[in-house]
């Protein structure tokens, strides 16, 4: 009974005091979209980091008299480092096979044999291949016995692991001190709408309502303005993203939880900016 | 019924209310009188405990300022009807909502509160006004919904700190009246006011507060020491 009441003078409260609870709406939407872009910016940065470090590879070159034996109890050693996601090994005709599909010519007429060695193509785990983790795994290879070269593309990693590590760390920082300016604004905007209703209160407090009572209403107003800023900012991350991905950036992943957690934080901040401003005219 | 001991309370720069002793009876009419500072409103606001003594103790009923608990005070609050000079209607809804609001926020059933609104607005005489706005409505009238919304929780006291204040003069009298028929039905009102001819009109007990501190009470048979 009490919840239901809450709900429906909640609901006339939104209605009854249109222009602040559309300035509530409109900041917490504008508030949540721009968490929700830059929270898409961020994820679709550690997305296209994710697949760069998945393509990582480090070609160990084997010694061309390695027995088929040799070959097998190395690659088990290896795939026994924790490190490391896949181990193929490539064989000499393999490899004579991939040259001349790459180059076009058959090297082998050329220089009357085949002088390219077997070879291991690792991958290594995502969480490992950063640069000094690709080096030390190359460095422990190198050292068994049958190995004779471990080559890896050291300088283009070290370059894009740098820039992408700084632009996941700027996101990271902008979306938290957005966070932080968001909750503190809307918050602020939700306690001027409660405080220009100051004399409800008051007259609910001289009638003998409890504080319990009192919060109610404007705490589900709170949350029903949070749920619609939260669900007007969803459509306007979703249609941007739309656009971003049909005119600039195909590849642009959208997970869909980021709209639960805009829709949620919205609810989140509706209900906590209304819970401490009425909070604050609760004293007998 | 109401009874005030020794009660002190601090201004800013000056105490507000000084040592206090008064005693308010069942069913009683008294008027609280003084000029603008004298502590009326003080006064008013330490019976519905709006404001704690800092000295002495304010005793309401059952409740006591020197041991009452928050949570106690919205329990007194049903008890004690309070209107002021400015109505404080809540101006997003109309009469019948702004007098159901003080049953919906203590929990009454909806059956209740319609049976109970109609009836408290038939008491002030505003039955047939009962979906009118309060900014379509007279001073006098907007006065009688605050009433009627004070006195719908069946309060043992009805507060009316200068009801009258921003009313005429013939509004102010029919709104004496209404508290007079309030206080023969058995509600006592406690009414604060600077409006001497009203007091002469209807002659109750009569307080005179000044400087924060009681100069005089004056019976009915002695109104003509009022000046």
């Amino acid at each position: 009974m009490n919840l239901l009441f809450f709900m429906k003078e909640g609901f006339i409260g939104l209605k009854r005091a249109r222009l602040s609870a559309v300035i509530s709406v409109v900041s917490l939407c504008l508030a949540l979209t721009l968490i929700g872009i830059f929270s898409l910016a961020g994820l679709n940065l550690k997305d296209v980091v994710y697949r760069f470090y998945k393509e990582i590879e480090i070609e160990v070159f084997l010694d061309p008299s390695i027995t088929d034996q040799q070959v097998s109890s190395l690659q088990k050693k290896i795939m026994d480092y924790s490190q490391i996601r896949s181990v193929t090994f490539i064989s000499r005709e393999q490899a004579l096979q991939e040259f001349q599909e790459i180059f076009g010519e058959d090297i082998q007429k050329v220089l009357k044999e085949n002088p390219l060695p077997p070879s291991f193509r690792i991958i290594l785990k995502p969480s490992f291949s950063t640069p000094d983790g690709v080096e030390n795994v190359s460095a422990e290879i190198s050292t068994l016995k049958g190995v004779q070269d471990v080559i890896y593309q050291k300088e283009i990693i070290r370059f894009l692991h740098k820039y992408l590590t700084l632009g996941i760390t700027i996101a990271t920082i902008i979306i938290f001190s957005l966070l932080i300016v968001i909750t503190i604004l809307v918050i602020n905007t939700i306690r001027l709408t409660i405080h220009a209703r100051r004399n409800i209160i008051q007259i609910m407090k001289l009638v003998g309502a409890t504080n319990y009572f009192i919060k109610g209403p404007f705490i589900f107003e709170g949350i029903f303005q949070g749920a619609l800023g939260g669900l007007l900012s969803s459509g306007m991350i979703w249609a941007t993203s739309q656009a971003v991905k049909q005119i600039i950036f195909p590849e642009l992943v959208i997970q869909n939880y980021v709209y639960l957690f805009i829709i949620a934080g919205g609810i989140f901040l509706g209900l906590t900016g209304s819970y401490l401003s009425v909070n604050k005219y609760l004293h007998y | 019924m109401i009874e005030f001991y020794n009660v002190s309370t601090p201004g800013k720069n000056y105490p507000i209310l000084k040592q206090i002793t008064l005693n308010i009876n069942k069913g009683e009419f008294v008027y609280l009188i003084g000029k603008t500072g004298a502590g009326k409103t003080t006064l008013l606001r330490m019976i519905y405990m709006d404001l704690l003594p800092s000295q002495g103790n304010v005793i309401v009923d059952k409740f006591s300022s020197s041991n009452i608990k928050r949570r106690q005070i919205p329990l007194l609050r049903r008890k004690v009807g309070v209107v002021f000079q400015d109505f404080k209607l809540l101006p997003d809804r109309n009469v019948y909502d702004n007098i159901a609001f003080a049953l919906q926020v203590i929990g009454a059933r909806r059956r209740e509160i319609k049976s109970r609104v109609l009836s408290v607005l038939t008491q002030v005489g505003l039955n047939h006004k009962r979906y009118h706005m309060p900014e379509l409505l007279s001073g006098g009238e907007k006065q009688r919904v605050a009433i009627a919304r004070a006195l719908v929780n069946e309060p043992f006291i009805l507060l009316a700190d200068e009801p009258t204040g921003n009313l005429d003069p013939d509004a102010s009298r029919d709104i004496v009246e209404l508290l007079e028929k309030i206080n023969k039905g058995g509600t006592a009102v406690c009414m604060a006011t600077h409006n001497y001819e009203l007091i002469r009109v209807a002659p109750h007990r009569i307080i005179v507060l000044d400087n924060g501190q009681i100069r005089q009470e004056l019976s009915p048979d002695n109104l003509k020491k009022l000046h």
